[in-house]
């Protein structure tokens, strides 16, 4: 049996390990170095050296999506840096906001501190961006987010906000149009995720969908924790679905993200639900129909406010070589955090070596870059432009595009 | 009818009587036995600092770390520590003739209060100056991460550790603060009788948490300490999902408007606190310093000596005449206000509120800053909220971030296993601990009594 | 009015669902009745069940859709994988995070915090090893979970849910029996009423303890693929909610008291599930925590009250 002594004697092993991973892993974790008080040039020539930061989720719950963004905002400086042709070297870094207000401008602050970065990918959430942006704004560091769609970010008169992706007002309304006008729908369950995404899209959703004659029934259902979405149990979903069988709706909408709604549409499917599915882009994940099952995911709709990266030529090189970087398949907001990395490289090209914080600021209020999901030019607020939302379905276990959603 | 006591003594005849096998001989073996855990102990670091796998390829993570050259480092470290520990009896003795002075000088030193309220102030003075010199982002961590929880922190421990109460919802005070904080400076979709300044609406905001503390204190702190642990998770379960689920009022999960930065204007003073964190930490230490001498005074007074003897017996405080019921509910009511004021504090730094901030993890986080610290120990509290919190945000960019609460997680067992007293534990836990371990009594009655009882 | 025209309809799910948490409270209870301590770490061993269950099953099975005999194997053995990870985590669990903080006679919260720690420890290397996304677990079986297997009142009872209560009852009755039949059992009361007595009387109270560890761990291992079998998929973070409601469930029905876990684990399924209906999925939490502070207001002590000593 062991006793006290022999526990006694694992311990400080185990810290004695920690404290040497300590150091290993921070060799290892970023590939230009991470010691952030670096001169700005670089060992070989007389090139500048600029970082480019990525601020999101990486531990507690939801480190996967920011691990999604990550991998992409490394891809894009290694692949930029490997080009050959910049007038500066790029380094990556990063800093974990764990995808809460409460830390984020701690986080933020990490950053600005480090006088060598230029931009930076992120913040990834809602939350965490309205935290964090005055702090930006003050030390005028761009910031450019590809996955913080609350509408109301870009009414905070912060000139270093920007975000690649449409915010919740261009969405809910188009998915309503299109699911009463198009598909036809009668009596809608909407059912949000009680998020702070989840919420405003099912509103504006609704809201929408009345306007256009449709007979709407909302309900808040919590993300559950095994989707790290909040703390609703999966065992909600049999009853759920059981009340929105009997309550004779043709199609259900669901503001949320994949993981919950591929645990709904079983439990839709177990209760002999039969009408639409239809859902919003943070279902546009192939994982959606993995933790479905092709069979209940087939026929879904899907919109989002991007395009198709599937058909498109330079996604695929993405989606191998992110794979190859990452370990794992690229996912949610993965092409986004690209594109928003890409833009910034751009800038700073157009710059050049002398470039500073407020000239990547102004250069990106003029930007048009042809990204992989989209064409990235700003409006005045920070806002992506032009933004038209796009309709997918699920067909034979793969999401298919159906093109725009207002065609 | 008190906690399991170490049974080796008692262990039934037949295991120890003759015709041990090799195998027990071995297990028996002190030495043996602690290669044996230093080697697995050297495995399990390895793995914890080892890649990662994927549900695809489940054993990856593992051969990865422990069929990799990099696991002959862990076992030599392994072999070491079994070498030093070992050795560790003679080294031991040696040690002692070190640390003895050390100690006899610290308890006469600490007994001389000439000597401890110089200490005190040389503390307050490094605090007021040392964190001029940090970049802005241990400034912000001072405040944020540090300031913020040492407050919470002190108002739990007079909830836990002076009355031994176990509050598992203590965030939903923080929370109350907070909201009415924005409720009075107009940051919520519902708007106010009257606007008022941050620094005002402390009163409405402490008052509010305080109000809820005695209505939830009231009925329930006639439960026994288990119970009052989970009625208390529950009623901050529900305060989060009523933050989250009525929209027209909080703002839902989206969040509050903004609320505004603490500001004075006042007979001449004018002063407006900003996004940098500097103001913010000072007006915090002022606070905290208020607070630590009010409840040290508290602690020493006729209530904290009330507060102790129902922490050790319940019944026999009874008994001999204290209205238990009443100091419980003073506990409660003071843990709650402090919260709530940490709240307006917290409302008034982020200026933005979501009902994800304030989560039942928050709770738990709170709760092991106290225990970690010291139960019971003021300057425990302190020392817990400013270690622990301040420890991730130096692993930062250290290690994998994704993998930090694994390190966090094994520090804690660690932690508990060498030192379940804390860091800094007070004086009297100290001696009811030691009591406890001595097999004289309880180690404490937050969970009451063992096995049987009616109540 | 929301319940009357399918009652029936949520009352089964329900149940089933009761019958988890009933399945993951007992582990609870079983602790708690000879430590005293609330074990903050189960939901974890409910999720290593759940994934010794999927990658048991998704290795059996791969792409093929088994049938008939096969399938009642296949469940069988998943639940068996998950019972035998959930037992080995429980096993270790005290080993590591619990006798050496009773050695010391730690004071209760120290126990807390360690559990805590075990916690986050046992959750994140989950996390790092496994993948840190949700997955489902091969179905065992051809048929849909929407062809009924048989009626009750008019509403159909689907496989899963059939599969739920026989796994669920006959684990309770062998528990059941275990604790008042066994010579095991017999240890676990005797500890649970006095340890120290017990110790004196020759009962090896750490055996006890780690064998009380390892049935709880059993219990809620299998529970653990048993939910991840169903409509929920299996993640690293499965185990929080369903723990925290599997603890409500527990002094609900009467910590400590093993015919109290299961009854407070079936009473909260299906008042969950009621909520659901007449309310909202957004109100489930405030109802349940509701109705157990009115049951402690009126019974301090759960509705059987509490002891495991006595009342099993």
């Amino acid at each position: 049996m062991l006793n006290r002594r022999v526990v006694l004697t694992v311990v400080p092993l185990v810290v004695a390990g920690m404290a040497l991973s300590a150091c290993g892993s921070s060799k290892k974790s970023s590939s230009g170095g991470s010691s952030s008080s670096g001169g700005s040039t670089a060992a070989g020539g007389n090139k500048p050296t600029f970082k480019i930061a990525y601020q999101g989720p990486l531990s507690g719950g939801n480190a996967q999506l920011g691990l999604n963004m990550k991998f992409a905002v490394e891809l894009a400086i290694n692949e930029a840096n490997a080009a050959g042709d910049l007038p500066f070297k790029l380094e990556y870094t990063e800093s974990d906001d764990q995808g809460d207000g409460k830390v984020s401008p701690t986080a933020a602050r990490k950053l600005i501190d480090d006088k060598s970065v230029i931009g930076v990918v992120g913040p990834a959430f809602s939350g965490a961006t309205k935290a964090a942006e005055p702090l930006f704004a003050d030390a005028k560091l761009a910031t450019v987010s590809p996955s913080a769609t609350s509408p109301t970010l870009a009414d905070g008169g912060w000139a270093s906000f920007f975000r690649v992706v449409a915010d919740d007002n261009a969405q809910g309304p188009a998915d309503a149009d299109y699911a009463v006008k198009k598909l036809g729908a009668k009596n809608i369950y909407v059912i949000d995720d009680a998020s702070a995404y989840g919420q405003p899209l099912s509103k504006a959703f609704g809201d929408q969908a009345k306007t256009d004659g449709a007979q709407v029934t909302s309900e808040s259902a919590p993300g559950t924790t095994q989707c790290q979405a909040g703390q609703g149990n999966a065992q909600q979903y049999p009853a759920l679905a059981t009340k929105i069988k009997g309550s004779g709706a043709d199609t259900v909408f669901y503001a949320g993200y994949y993981c919950d709604f591929a645990l709904l549409a079983k439990a839709l499917k177990a209760a002999g639900f039969s009408g639409n599915l239809f859902s919003d882009d943070g279902s546009l994940d192939p994982k959606y129909i993995e933790q479905a099952g092709a069979d209940v995911a087939e026929g879904t709709y899907i919109s989002c406010a991007c395009a198709d990266i599937s058909t498109n030529s330079a996604a695929q090189d993405f989606i191998t070589k992110f794979k190859a970087l990452a370990k794992f398949d690229s996912g949610t907001y993965s092409p986004e955090a690209f594109d928003a990395a890409n833009t910034i490289i751009s800038v700073l090209k157009k710059i050049g070596p002398s470039a500073t914080r407020e000239q990547v600021i102004e250069g990106l209020k003029t930007v048009d870059y042809k990204g992989i999901t989209k064409e990235v030019k700003f409006e005045s607020n920070g806002n992506i432009a032009g933004t038209s939302v796009y309709i997918y379905q699920v067909k034979g276990g793969k999401i298919t595009s159906l093109g725009l959603a207002n065609t | 009818m008190s906690a399991i006591r170490d049974s080796e003594a008692i262990r039934p005849p037949q295991s120890a009587g003759g015709g041990r096998s090799a195998w027990q001989r071995l297990r028996r073996n002190n030495n043996a036995r602690k290669l044996v855990a230093c080697i697995i102990g050297a495995l399990v670091a390895a793995v914890i600092t080892g890649p990662s796998g994927s549900v695809s390829h489940p054993t990856a993570g593992f051969t990865g770390a422990l069929f990799h050259p990099r696991v002959i480092v862990f076992l030599v470290l392994g072999v070491l520590l079994w070498l030093a520990m070992v050795g560790r009896e003679t080294l031991s003795e040696n040690i002692k003739t070190v640390t003895a002075p050390i100690s006899m000088a610290r308890t006469r030193w600490l007994g001389d209060p000439k000597v401890r309220y110089s200490l005190y102030a040389a503390l307050l003075i490094f605090a007021i100056i040392y964190p001029r010199s940090l970049s802005s982002f241990w400034q912000g961590v001072l405040v944020d991460q540090i300031g913020v929880y040492v407050l919470l922190a002190i108002g739990l421990n007079v909830v836990v550790g002076f009355a031994g109460l176990l509050d598992l919802g203590y965030i939903a005070f923080y929370a109350i603060g907070a909201y009415s904080c924005a409720y009075w400076t107009g940051a919520l979709p519902i708007k106010p009788v009257f606007h008022l300044n941050p620094f005002v609406s402390i009163v409405f905001a402490v008052a509010a948490a305080m109000i809820a503390g005695v209505i939830l204190g009231a009925p329930t702190l006639r439960l026994r300490g288990d119970y009052l642990a989970i009625v208390t998770l529950g009623f901050g379960e529900i305060i989060t999902i009523y933050a989250n689920n009525l929209q027209s009022v909080t703002g839902g999960a989206g969040g509050t408007n903004v609320v505004p930065h603490l500001s004075v204007n006042l007979l001449g003073l004018k002063y407006h606190w900003k996004l940098d964190s500097l103001p913010y930490y000072y007006l915090l230490l002022v606070f905290v310093v208020a607070i630590l001498v009010m409840f040290r005074a508290l602690e020493n007074s006729r209530v904290g000596r009330a507060w102790t003897a129902i922490r050790e017996d319940e019944v026999a405080a009874e008994a001999s005449g204290v209205n238990t019921f009443k100091y419980k509910l003073l506990a409660f009511a003071m843990g709650a206000s402090t919260s709530g004021f940490a709240g307006v504090l917290f409302a008034s730094k982020v200026q933005t509120l979501y009902p994800s901030s304030f989560a039942l993890t928050e709770s738990i986080l709170i709760l092991v800053l106290v225990i970690f610290g010291g139960m019971g120990s003021l300057p425990g509290a302190v020392l817990g909220a400013a270690v622990l919190q301040w420890l991730p945000q130096f692993l930062r960019g250290k290690i994998n971030q994704a993998d930090l609460f694994l390190y966090l997680g094994a520090l804690l067992i660690i932690m508990m296993i060498f030192r379940p007293q804390g860091i800094w534990p007070s004086r009297r836990r100290a001696r009811e601990l030691a009591m406890a371990e001595a097999g004289l009594t309880e180690a404490d009655a937050v969970s009451g009594p063992t096995a049987g009882e009616v109540q | 009015m929301c319940l009357t025209h399918n009652f029936w309809g949520f009352f089964v799910p329900g149940l089933a669902n009761g019958f988890l948490y009933a399945l993951i409270a007992l582990g609870y209870t079983l602790v708690y009745g000879v430590l005293q301590l609330i074990n903050f770490a189960h939901s974890e061993v409910f999720m290593s069940g759940g994934f010794a269950g999927l990658f048991t099953l998704n290795w059996l099975i791969g792409k093929h859709h088994p049938a008939g005999m096969s399938s009642v194997g296949y469940v069988v053995i998943g639940c068996v994988a998950g019972a035998v990870g959930g037992g080995v985590v429980a096993y270790l669990l005290e080993r590591v995070a619990y006798r050496p903080l009773r050695r010391r006679h730690a004071p209760k919260l120290a126990f807390l915090i360690s559990a805590i720690g075990a916690s986050y420890f046992l959750l994140n290397l989950a996390g790092k090893e496994f993948g840190r996304d949700s997955r489902p677990i091969a179905q065992p079986f051809t048929q849909t979970q929407t062809d009924p297997l048989f009626k009750i009142f008019g509403t159909g009872v689907s496989l899963y849910y059939a599969v739920i209560a026989v796994v669920a009852i006959i684990m309770l009755v062998m528990l059941d029996r275990l604790v008042n039949k066994t010579r095991l059992g017999q240890g676990i009361r005797a500890v649970a009423q006095d340890a120290d007595t017990a110790g004196l009387m020759g009962v090896d109270i750490n055996r006890v303890i780690a064998q009380t560890f390892i049935v709880g761990g059993l219990l809620g291992g299998a529970a653990g693929f048993l939910y991840g079998l169903g409509p929920a998929n299996v993640s690293y973070t499965m185990g929080f909610t369903p723990g925290l409601k599997a603890f409500t469930a527990a002094v609900l029905g009467g910590i400590g008291n093993i015919r109290g876990a299961m009854l407070g684990g079936l009473l909260l399924g299906i008042i969950e599930n009621l909520s659901v209906a007449c309310i909202s999925p957004s109100w489930v939490d405030v109802v349940s925590f509701f109705i157990l502070v009115l049951v402690l207001l009126v019974r301090p002590t759960g509705i059987l009250g509490e002891r495991l000593g006595r009342s099993a």
